[in-house]
C-alpha cells in the first residue's frame, strides 16, 4: 500500500510539475486543463491509499516481507461463482447507444431495461442479514 | 458464506462430457466470472478481431500492388482503412492486453481471481457488443466510417461524413471504451488489494507491474477519448458547435483525440514489454537484470506519456514545437534502459532458442527498429518532411506490430501449455515465427522509402510515373507472405489439442513467477497450495531451494 500512494502521488505531483512548465513556455489552454486534471485525478487515488494505508497499512500480510500464505487464512472473500447479470446490463447499454440512433423509444426502453439490470447486477446477493449468515 | 463454491479441478477427461452438454457449456461460458475463463475470451475475441483488420489490410495492399483503381472505390478504400486501424488498435490490441492481463496477472500476484469478477464479465461483454456495432457499420447502406481512425474534425461530421456508420463507429466505440475504463479500475484494486502474503509490490512480477501502470494509463486516457465521442456525437446528431472549426474545434478534437492517442500507444505497448521481460529470463536461466531499473523505467514511461501528445500534431503549425519535441526526446531514454536491460538478462546467460525466446527477438529487432524511426519523426524539422507519409505507416506498424503480435505470439507459446494443459509444436512454431518475421519486414521495411520517395498515407491510387510501382508491389507481396504465415500457427493449434497433457506445473523448467507454482491449466481458484514467497522468484525458489534469490 505504501508503494501505491507513492507511486500515485509521485505520478500527481509530475503532472503538476509538468503542467507549470507546459503553461510558463506557453502551452495552449487545453493540455494545460487536461494535465492538471491528469493530476488531480492521480491525486485523489493517491490520496485514498495514503489514508488507507494510515488505518490498516501495518495489518497487511501482502506488505510483510516475512508474510506467510498462513498469515491470510481464514475466509478469502465472497467470489461470485457465476452470474447472467452481466449480460443483460451491457445489452441494455448497447440499446440505449442504438436509440440513439434508431428512436428515443429504444433509448427510453432500454434506459428502464438498463436501471432494473443494473439493480440486479448489485443486488443479485443481497440477502436480508440474518439468513445469509 | 461459502467461499469456494466450484473449487474442483475439472479433470482431464471431461471432454467427451462437455461435447455432450454443449448448451450447458455454452451457459458456463456465458455466465462465467472466473478470469481465466474471461481471460480466454478476451484472447479470442481479440484474435478474431486481428485477423478481420488482417484481411481488410490484405484488400488494402490488393489495391495498392498496382497503379489504377482494381477493387475499390475510393470510398470503399476510405471505409478500410479506417475499419483496419480502429479495429487494430481498439479491438485488437487494447483488449488483447485485457485478456493476457486477466488470465496471467491474478495468477501471478497469487490471487483466487480478480476483484471484481462480475464486472470483468460485463467489461467483456461492453467490448464485445461496443466493437460489434462499430464493425456493424458495413452492413449499414452507407457503409462503415470513412473518416480515419483518428475521425478529425471536420472531416467526421454529419456534414462531411453523414450516414449511420459514422454514428455507429462512435457510440460503438465509446461504449467498448467504458469496457476498458472498468477493466483498468479492476486490475488496479486486484493489484493493491489481493496479492498473496510476502507479496509485496517489489516483488510483483514485471509483467503485473505493467499491468499496473498500463491500467493507470487507461484511466488517464480512456475518459478524454469517452468525453471526445460523446461531444462528436453530439455534434453529429443534435447539431451542437463542439467540434465547429469556427470556434477552433478542430484542434480541440486533436488535442483530445491525441492526448487519448499518446498513451494509448503505451497502453498498447507496456504490457507486452511485461511478456518479454518475462520470458527473457526464463530462456537465459538467469534472473531479470536490474528488476528495480526496469519498474523505474517503466513508471517513467508511464509518467512522460501523457506529456508528448502534441508530437502527432507537429504539422498543425499550432503546437509548441521544443516542449513536445523534448518531452518525446525523454521517452527515448527509459525505453533504452529497458532495451539495457533485457539485453543485461540474455549477457553471458545460457541462452536457448525455444519458441517464445524466439518471437522476443523478433520483438527486440522489429521494435528496435521502429524506435529508432520514432526518434526520427520526434524532430520537428525531420517530421515536416515525411508527415503523412508511408514513413509514418511504416514506423508505427514496427512500433505497434513489433511490440503487440510479437509478443503476443511469444505469450501464447509461453503460455498455452498454462492455459491449456498442451505444449504447441516447437517445430510449426519456428516456421510460424520465420515467415511471418519476413512477411513483416518485406511488407513494412520498404514503406519507409515509398514515405521518403513523397508516397502519402491512405491515398488509394497513384500514377504508374510516380515511380511507386516496384516498391509498392513488393510490400503486397509481403502482406501476401505475412497472411500465410498464420497457417502454421492454426495447424499448431489444431493439433495441440491430442498432444500429451502437461503434467508438471513449469514445463519450461526456470518459470520464475507464482503461475509457474499451480497446475497447467490452473483449478477453479487458482492454487491448491501456494509457496512461501521471498524474492520476485518464487516459483523458482520452490523448484530450486538451493539457489537462494532473496536480497537481489
Amino acid at each position: 500500500m505504501k508503494a501505491g500512494y507513492r507511486l500515485f502521488i509521485g505520478l500527481s505531483l509530475f503532472y503538476f510539475l509538468v503542467d507549470v512548465i507546459y503553461w510558463q513556455v506557453g502551452g495552449e489552454a487545453l493540455g494545460i486543463t487536461a494535465l492538471l486534471l491528469s493530476g488531480g485525478l492521480a491525486l485523489l487515488i493517491g490520496y485514498y491509499l495514503w489514508f488507507t494505508n494510515k488505518r490498516l497499512g501495518s495489518s497487511l500480510a501482502e506488505d510483510n516481507p516475512q508474510g506467510d500464505i498462513a498469515d491470510a487464512a481464514g475466509e478469502l472473500g465472497f467470489y461470485s461463482p457465476h452470474s447472467w447479470w452481466p449480460l443483460p446490463v451491457a445489452l441494455s447499454m448497447c440499446a440505449a447507444g442504438l436509440g440513439l440512433l434508431i428512436g428515443w423509444w429504444l433509448t427510453l426502453i432500454a434506459v428502464g431495461a438498463l436501471i432494473i439490470s443494473i439493480f440486479g447486477f448489485v443486488l443479485e446477493y443481497e440477502k436480508p442479514s440474518t439468513s445469509a449468515h | 458464506m461459502t467461499t469456494y463454491a466450484e473449487r474442483t479441478v475439472t479433470p482431464a477427461g471431461t471432454r467427451s462430457v462437455a461435447k455432450a452438454n454443449k448448451g450447458r457449456l455454452f451457459v458456463k461460458w456465458i455466465t462465467s466470472t472466473d478470469h481465466k475463463t474471461i481471460g480466454y475470451l478476451y484472447l479470442m475475441t481479440s484474435f478474431a478481431w486481428f485477423l478481420v483488420a488482417g484481411v481488410l489490410a490484405l484488400f488494402l495492399r490488393a489495391e495498392l500492388a498496382r497503379p489504377g483503381m482494381q477493387f475499390f472505390s475510393n470510398e470503399q478504400y476510405n471505409q478500410i482503412f479506417t475499419m483496419h486501424g480502429t479495429i487494430m488498435l481498439l479491438m485488437f490490441a487494447t483488449p488483447l492486453f485485457v485478456g493476457f492481463a486477466n488470465v496471467i496477472m491474478p495468477l501471478q500476484i497469487g490471487a483466487a481471481d480478480v476483484a471484481f469478477p462480475r464486472l470483468n464479465m460485463l467489461s467483456y461483454w461492453l467490448y464485445l457488443f461496443g466493437g460489434a456495432m462499430a464493425f456493424g457499420g458495413f452492413l449499414s447502406p452507407g457503409g462503415a466510417a470513412s473518416f480515419g481512425w483518428t475521425a478529425y474534425a471536420p472531416l467526421a461530421n454529419s456534414q462531411y461524413s453523414p450516414g449511420i456508420g459514422g454514428d455507429l463507429w462512435v457510440i460503438g466505440l465509446a461504449i467498448s471504451g467504458i469496457g476498458t475504463i472498468l477493466g483498468g479500475v479492476n486490475f488496479i484494486t486486484t493489484i493493491f488489494t489481493m496479492r498473496a502474503p510476502g507479496m509485496t509490490m517489489f516483488r510483483m512480477s514485471i509483467f503485473s507491474w505493467n499491468v499496473l501502470l498500463t491500467s493507470i494509463l487507461v484511466l488517464l486516457a480512456f475518459p478524454p477519448l469517452a468525453a471526445a465521442f460523446l461531444g462528436l456525437e453530439s455534434d453529429r446528431i443534435f447539431g451542437s458547435h463542439i467540434f465547429d472549426p469556427a470556434n477552433g474545434g478542430a484542434m480541440l478534437w486533436q488535442h483530445l483525440f491525441w492526448f487519448f492517442g499518446h498513451p494509448e500507444v503505451y497502453i498498447l505497448a507496456l504490457p507486452f514489454f511485461g511478456i518479454a521481460t518475462e520470458i527473457l529470463p526464463v530462456f537465459s536461466r538467469k534472473p531479470i537484470f536490474g528488476y528495480k531499473g526496469l519498474i523505474a523505467a517503466t513508471i517513467a514511461i508511464s509518467a512522460l506519456s501523457v506529456s508528448v501528445w502534441a508530437h502527432h500534431m507537429f504539422a498543425s503549425g499550432q503546437v509548441l514545437l521544443p516542449f513536445f519535441s523534448f518531452m518525446t526526446f525523454l521517452i527515448g531514454v527509459p525505453t533504452g534502459v529497458k532495451f539495457f536491460n533485457w539485453i543485461g538478462t540474455m549477457w553471458r546467460g545460457s541462452v536457448s532458442f525455444e519458441t517464445p525466446m524466439l518471437w522476443v527477438m523478433g520483438f527486440l529487432i522489429t521494435f528496435l527498429m521502429g524506435g529508432l524511426t520514432g526518434i526520427i519523426l520526434a524532430s520537428p524539422p525531420l517530421d515536416f518532411a515525411v508527415s503523412a507519409s508511408y514513413f509514418v505507416v511504416a514506423h508505427f506498424h514496427y512500433v505497434l506490430f513489433g511490440t503487440v503480435v510479437f509478443a503476443m505470439f511469444a505469450g501464447f507459446y509461453f503460455w498455452w501449455p498454462k492455459m491449456t494443459g498442451h505444449m504447441l509444436n516447437e517445430r510449426l512454431g519456428k516456421i510460424h515465427f520465420w515467415t511471418l518475421f519476413f512477411g513483416f519486414h518485406l511488407t513494412f521495411l520498404v514503406q519507409h522509402w515509398l514515405g521518403i520517395k513523397g508516397f502519402p498515407r491512405r491515398y488509394a491510387d497513384y500514377l504508374a510515373t510516380d515511380g511507386f510501382t516496384n516498391l509498392n508491389t513488393i510490400s503486397t507481396i509481403g502482406s501476401g507472405l505475412l497472411a500465410l504465415s498464420m497457417i502454421p500457427f492454426f495447424i499448431n493449434v489444431w493439433i495441440s489439442r491430442n498432444s500429451p497433457k502437461v503434467t508438471v506445473d513449469d514445463p519450461w523448467g526456470y518459470g520464475a513467477s507464482l503461475e509457474w507454482a499451480t497446475s497447467c491449466p490452473p483449478p477453479r481458484h487458482n492454487f491448491t497450495s501456494m509457496p512461501r514467497i521471498r524474492s520476485e522468484r518464487p516459483a523458482f525458489d520452490l523448484h530450486y531451494p538451493h539457489i537462494k534469490t532473496e536480497g537481489h
